[in-house]
């Protein structure tokens, strides 16, 4: 059964990356329903231009900006993640893309440049950051060097790098998890796009509803592609947005959002209850899947096809949605469309001719059968423990759910420089303990201490978790105390410390049949929530306080002393005569004119009358 | 010149010492009064809330129409669940939370204390914040108890409608958890220790749905039955353990918005009618302080506060007309106003004390109350330290028999700007202090003061009483038996006595001014109640003429004192209050004990530890006088 709808499941992305080295531009949107009226949105679009006219600067579908960034920073390979919420694999299942499409909460930014030297690699990361920071309207310029880390066994290249280059690749990681996503990283995100959000699936992309999603994640991933000979090479853009909307929450309108009480007449009531009553109602659970269209869930309807998008093949079908075969939908569009059906009947695609609208309807129904949700292979979570202001404890809680398979990770941590773990106490327990002696689960460990102010620490463990277990890693850390000025904005609220990346090295293929060589490459990854973490914070209006006082005091001193020290005092009859004639002169000529004005303004009053 | 020779002169003048008893006195006449004062308007100032983004009473509440509907029939459930086992309440509740499409769990936990198995499971869910991350939470609270042992009915109904209702809201930026603690006091902290991982495994079951830090938590109390009950007002509870107070802004939020913004008033410390005259916020201080000052746990929200998590219950009294409803919204608001914070609640106070729902004194005001106390014992023990080394006077060698008659106190010349004076070597020698026995004897009783700690937080809850009264009677008996011993064995010099006094001194007003600053209440009832251990002195033979008179005063002198000393020992304090409080004596010490074994209380180390101790060594001195 796990494998059926894993490979239903698998069979969907496929679509998506069997086309490797297709046309020039592909766009689709998958829209799959997910239990409690959730519904997963995710749209992709993968543009390429040729290594060499990228050399040129000539582009087409790839955008100029970020392309010539890209060049700019000798950038061969680049990742950027922008996320908000989180996945909820407890009803939504598997992770789109097996996690190798989202980010952390915020934002996250890895990529491979080229460089002679680690110092090289370094100004040219700061370039990168600073270039993509104004492109993105993010604060990316704030990955610095305490924030950028260098992994070594999470991420592998996604794109075909020539074997004399690789040596030059420098892959760095930054993340931001205190960046909020919001509606002004999406219009760059959408200008990058040739339709630019004015036509096709992205006409959909609308940031009231993209950032009022219960989780979203879009990501923009830069890779160069070669033939299996060498032969041309080309560069391909490819831009994910992937959201889980709550379907109820956005059919509300807009101008009334507020989701008030609804009628009592309206209320779904077990009536077999004792205390049943026109007044007391046990309410029951929806049993029909609600109606909904793509207007309603996401402001307006697809604004017709992007012309650039290929005119047959799969290419050309631009909008699916993962449904049970008996659920009913409803087209809506005065242009043409086509529909193909996959085999299992889950999955349906649709091609749409022309700039006219077409939208989506479906009605409310009675679906006894739905699509089955393929079961995430880990479970992960992180919490901090322990209490106060000068040390806490991290736990990370790893859950292999498989009943067969043992499952290698690796487990990444990037952790701020004020945050101090101590290594010594880094523990790692399989629970249940089946067996007495077992093996301890920790394989190799990669770690980089930190340097205040200068670097944050970096861990990389490779974990082995046996079948239906979980693994407890947990750690200590020492709270730093920061200079007053260190602190940011709201510096009660806590620091955010960046998700920690688990990714997945086994099992490998032969048991996901449906896995393709590309899905491979980019890997499984899971990304856990981010932490706030509690630092010893001054009162502010101390300082402050403090400042005010001591300029006072200072300011008091400074002028009483001052004063004395350049005034001259002088007793009257110590100013000689001399002195004094000059004053006497001056007064005299002053009077003199103030007397002639006076007389001549008093004779014109003196006319009038 | 003169004026400092003068000052220096003063240095020297036997009458100096003759200050301390005066200068305490007033200390503590001062203390007093001060606190008396911090009613009247001039001291005390009308609450604010100071953290702009809780904007409290600022948005309009939703709460009503058909979740009414809803809420009967939950309330219906509720009470159908009454007397069904734990766990098939809790997969009832589990259910409605799951229904509502939270994520749910239940911990198991059970404390040991006084030979007592408390246990309990508790139910909790998680409503994750639509675009939250995981990192803050808020938490609402309704035990299925209240804290006198009502089934909570509308309260756990109303936080199942409530859970159901905030869903549909995608506003949250934290998460929300929902509790129905098995209890009052024990299911919540062992909810709250588990949450940070400070549980022991063996008796508590760790948490397996966690969220991020905790902000804040509200919980109710409304043990209304399946028909309802109107209620009158809304009864802010707001004492954490040991005295722990949450934010002021929290209260004053919650008073805003409950008689601000829905218009239920709300009061404090059980004062029921608040007139807002002088003697009802006196009382309503006096009140709070005796409640910091025990530092139990006062409600489910008690035991959030030791983990800084502000939080405080709400309690429902009397009869009027505000309904079930009313409540909700006033959580509703009070949910909206702390989901506004981007900050810890930080800015307000922290140390305060209350006398009106809107009234308060900060730290700044009141603290010199008890400091004044604590300072009392200080400055008598610098004036017993040097006394100590003072000479013995030199009518006592007069008096004494084996001084030689004849002989002239030493004399030392003194030259000083051509003047020449002829001064008693006397005045100037430093008496060497024996140190042994005092730090010794204070030392002892310091940790003897071990074993009442350790009795009454391990005895079975049968013998707690018979325990109790044994030690009271053993405790009364003890100094005068110890007098007795040490006059036979080892009879102390004057000297020794006044520094058993002063060392003894000197560490309780040490102790008591460090813990002025962290529970105020504690400090100063401990302070006054030692009082009288500033002035007492070993009634001593050599200080009047013996005479046999005098010596019949010196033992009705001591009777009186220990008989003073007796009804302010500890042990007596305590029988007094359960007396006065009307409270079996056997209630008190349970949960005393409960509160050391579950919720880390440290009232009873204060007193068996600081104050027993200093007790007892004032009561040795007395006792010395009998023997």
């Amino acid at each position: 059964m796990l494998s059926k709808v894993l490979s239903i499941f698998l069979s969907i992305f496929f679509y998506f990356t069997c086309i490797a080295l297709g046309s020039d531009y592909h766009e689709r949107l998958l829209l799959r329903p997910l239990p409690q009226s959730a519904l997963l949105a995710s749209f992709n679009f993968r543009s390429n231009t040729s290594a060499t006219s990228f050399e040129q600067q000539h582009f087409r579908y790839f955008p100029r900006s970020l392309g010539q960034i890209l060049q700019h920073a000798g950038t061969k390979e680049l990742h950027l993640r922008f996320s908000l919420g989180r996945w909820d694999a407890e009803n939504w299942g598997a992770r789109p893309w097996d996690g190798a499409r989202e980010g952390g909460t915020g934002v996250e930014l890895w990529a491979w440049v080229e460089a002679e030297s680690n110092e090289e690699a370094n100004s040219r990361w700061l370039t990168l950051t600073n270039a993509l920071s104004g492109l993105f309207c993010a604060s990316l310029n704030f990955i610095d060097a305490t924030k950028t880390i260098r992994p070594v066994m999470t991420f592998q290249p996604e794109g075909h790098h020539p074997n004399s280059t690789t040596d030059n690749l420098h892959l760095l990681h930054g993340t931001l998890p205190h960046e909020v996503v919001c509606t002004e990283n999406l219009t760059p995100f959408l200008k990058l796009l040739p339709c630019k959000g004015k036509a096709g699936i992205s006409s959909l992309l609308d940031g009231h509803k993209l950032f009022d999603a219960s989780w979203q994640s879009m990501a923009i991933d830069v890779r160069p592609l070669c033939e299996v000979d060498g032969s041309g090479c080309i560069l391909e853009i490819e831009q994910t947005v992937d959201m889980v909307l709550d379907i109820d929450r956005s059919k509300r309108p807009r101008d009334n959002p507020i989701p008030r009480p609804i009628k009592p007449t309206d209320l779904e009531c077990d009536a077999s209850k004792p205390y049943h009553a026109h007044d007391s109602c046990y309410p029951l659970d929806k049993k029909a899947e609600v109606a909904w269209n793509l207007k309603d869930v996401f402001g307006r309807p697809i604004k017709g096809s992007c012309p650039i998008t290929a005119d047959r093949g799969p290419d050309s079908e631009t909008v699916c949605i993962n449904v049970a075969p008996e659920r009913e939908v409803q087209i809506q569009t005065s242009g043409g469309w086509t529909e193909s059906k996959s085999e299992d009947g889950f999955v349906r695609c649709y091609r749409i001719f022309g700039d006219s609208d077409f939208d989506l309807n479906f009605p409310s129904q009675l679906v006894d059968k739905t699509v089955p949700l393929a079961q995430p292979r880990l479970y992960a979570a992180r919490s901090i423990n322990g209490y106060g202001q000068e040390r806490g404890s991290v736990q990370a809680v790893i859950t292999n759910p498989s009943p067969v398979d043992t499952i290698d990770l690796i487990y990444l941590e990037s952790l701020p420089w004020f945050m101090k773990p101590y290594i010594h106490t880094l523990k790692a327990a399989i629970l249940p303990s089946t067996n007495s002696t077992p093996t301890p689960p920790i394989k190799e460990t990669y770690y980089r201490p930190s340097l205040d102010r200068h670097r944050g620490t970096h861990l990389e463990l490779l974990l082995t978790v046996p079948p239906v277990s979980k693994v407890i890693l947990t750690y200590d850390f020492e709270k730093a105390i920061l200079r007053y000025t260190e602190y940011p904005p709201d510096a009660n609220r806590g620091f955010d410390v960046a998700p920690a990346v688990i990714r997945l090295l086994s099992p490998r293929a032969p048991r996901f049949p449906h896995s393709t060589p590309e899905a491979l490459k980019r890997g499984t990854y899971l990304r856990t929530t981010s932490l706030l973490l509690p630092l010893p914070t001054p009162d502010f209006s101390m300082p402050y306080n403090v400042i005010i006082l001591t300029s006072t005091v200072m300011a008091l001193g400074f002028g009483s002393i001052f004063n004395p020290l350049v005034r001259r005092f002088v007793g009257v009859e110590e100013v000689g005569a001399a002195g004094l004639a000059g004053a006497v002169r001056l007064r005299g000529f002053l009077r003199g004119r103030v007397e002639r004005l006076r007389a001549r303004f008093g004779g014109k009053g003196g006319k009038g009358e | 010149m003169s004026l400092q020779s003068s000052i220096l002169g003063l240095r020297r003048d036997p009458r100096l010492l003759k200050v301390p008893p005066y200068l305490s006195a007033l200390c503590i006449i001062v203390g007093v009064v001060w606190l008396f004062l911090l009613p009247l308007n001039e001291y005390s100032r009308s609450t604010y809330v100071s953290e702009n983004a809780l904007l409290p009473g600022q948005v309009h509440t939703y709460f009503g129409g058909s979740e009414h509907n809803i809420f009967r029939a939950y309330r219906h459930e509720v009470a159908g669940l009454a007397d069904k086992s734990i766990e098939e309440r809790n997969q009832k509740l589990l259910e409605i939370f799951k229904s509502a499409g939270l994520k749910v769990a239940t911990q198991k936990y059970e404390y040991q204390s006084a030979g007592k198995t408390t246990g309990g499971e508790n139910v909790y869910a998680i409503l994750q914040g639509p675009r939250a991350d995981a990192t803050e939470a808020i938490a609402l609270v309704a035990a299925w108890t209240t804290m006198n042992g009502e089934i909570n009915h509308s309260g756990v109904a109303l936080v199942l409608t409530l859970a159901r209702y905030f869903k549909r809201w995608s506003l949250w930026s934290k998460d929300l958890i929902f509790i129905i603690s098995s209890d009052s006091t024990a299911g919540t902290q062992a909810w709250v220790d588990a949450y940070h991982n400070a549980h022991d495994p063996s008796h508590v079951e760790s948490l397996p749905l966690k969220s991020g830090a905790l902000q804040g938590a509200l919980a109710i109390e409304y043990p209304a039955g399946p028909w309802g009950h109107r209620f009158d007002k809304i009864h802010i509870v707001y004492d954490g353990i040991n005295g722990q107070l949450p934010n002021l802004d929290l209260i004053n939020t919650a008073v805003s918005v409950s008689s601000q913004q829905i218009g239920i008033s709300t009061c404090l410390q059980r004062m029921w009618k608040h007139g807002d005259s002088y003697e009802e916020r006196l009382q309503t201080m006096l009140r709070g302080m005796i409640n910091q000052g025990l530092g139990h746990a006062s409600g489910p929200h008690s035991s959030f506060i030791p983990y800084h998590i502000d939080a405080i219950t709400l309690q429902t009294v009397g009869d009027g007309w505000h309904d079930e409803m009313s409540l909700g919204r006033v959580v509703e608001s009070l949910f909206r106003s702390l989901n506004n914070l981007l900050e810890h609640l930080h800015q307000s106070f922290f140390f305060y004390l209350l006398m009106q729902s809107n009234r308060f004194v900060s730290i700044g005001t009141y603290l010199p109350s008890a400091m004044l106390i604590a300072v009392n014992f200080t400055i008598t023990s610098i004036g017993l330290w040097i006394k100590s080394g003072r000479p013995e006077k030199p009518a006592t060698k007069i008096a004494s028999t084996d001084s030689k008659p004849d002989s002239k106190p030493d004399m030392t010349i003194i030259k000083q700007n051509g003047m020449t004076a002829l001064v008693p070597t006397a005045t100037f020698s430093v008496v060497e202090r024996r140190m042994f026995l005092p730090l010794a004897f204070v030392g002892a009783a310091h940790f003897l003061g071990i074993l009442p700690l350790y009795l009454f937080n391990h005895a079975p809850a049968n013998t707690l009483l018979p325990t109790f009264q044994t030690f009271a009677a053993s405790s009364l008996a003890l100094p005068l038996l110890t007098a007795f011993a040490l006059s036979r064995f080892r009879p102390p010099t004057t000297q020794e006595t006044v520094l058993i006094q002063c060392f003894s001194l000197l560490f309780l007003g040490l102790f008591l001014s460090a813990l002025a600053t962290l529970n105020f209440s504690l400090s100063l009832l401990i302070g006054l109640l030692a009082a009288p251990l500033t002035f007492i002195r070993r009634p001593s033979p050599s200080t009047t003429q013996s005479q046999p008179s005098s010596s019949a005063m010196r033992v009705l002198l001591s009777v009186a004192g220990l008989l003073l000393l007796a009804v302010l020992s500890p042990s007596g304090v305590v029988f007094a209050a359960t007396k006065y409080w009307n409270t079996p004596l056997v209630d008190v010490l349970l949960r005393a004990s409960f509160g050391w074994q579950v919720h880390g209380l440290w009232t009873q180390v204060v007193v068996w530890l600081v104050w027993w101790p200093a007790w007892f060594c004032g009561t040795v001195v007395m006792a010395l006088g009998l023997f």
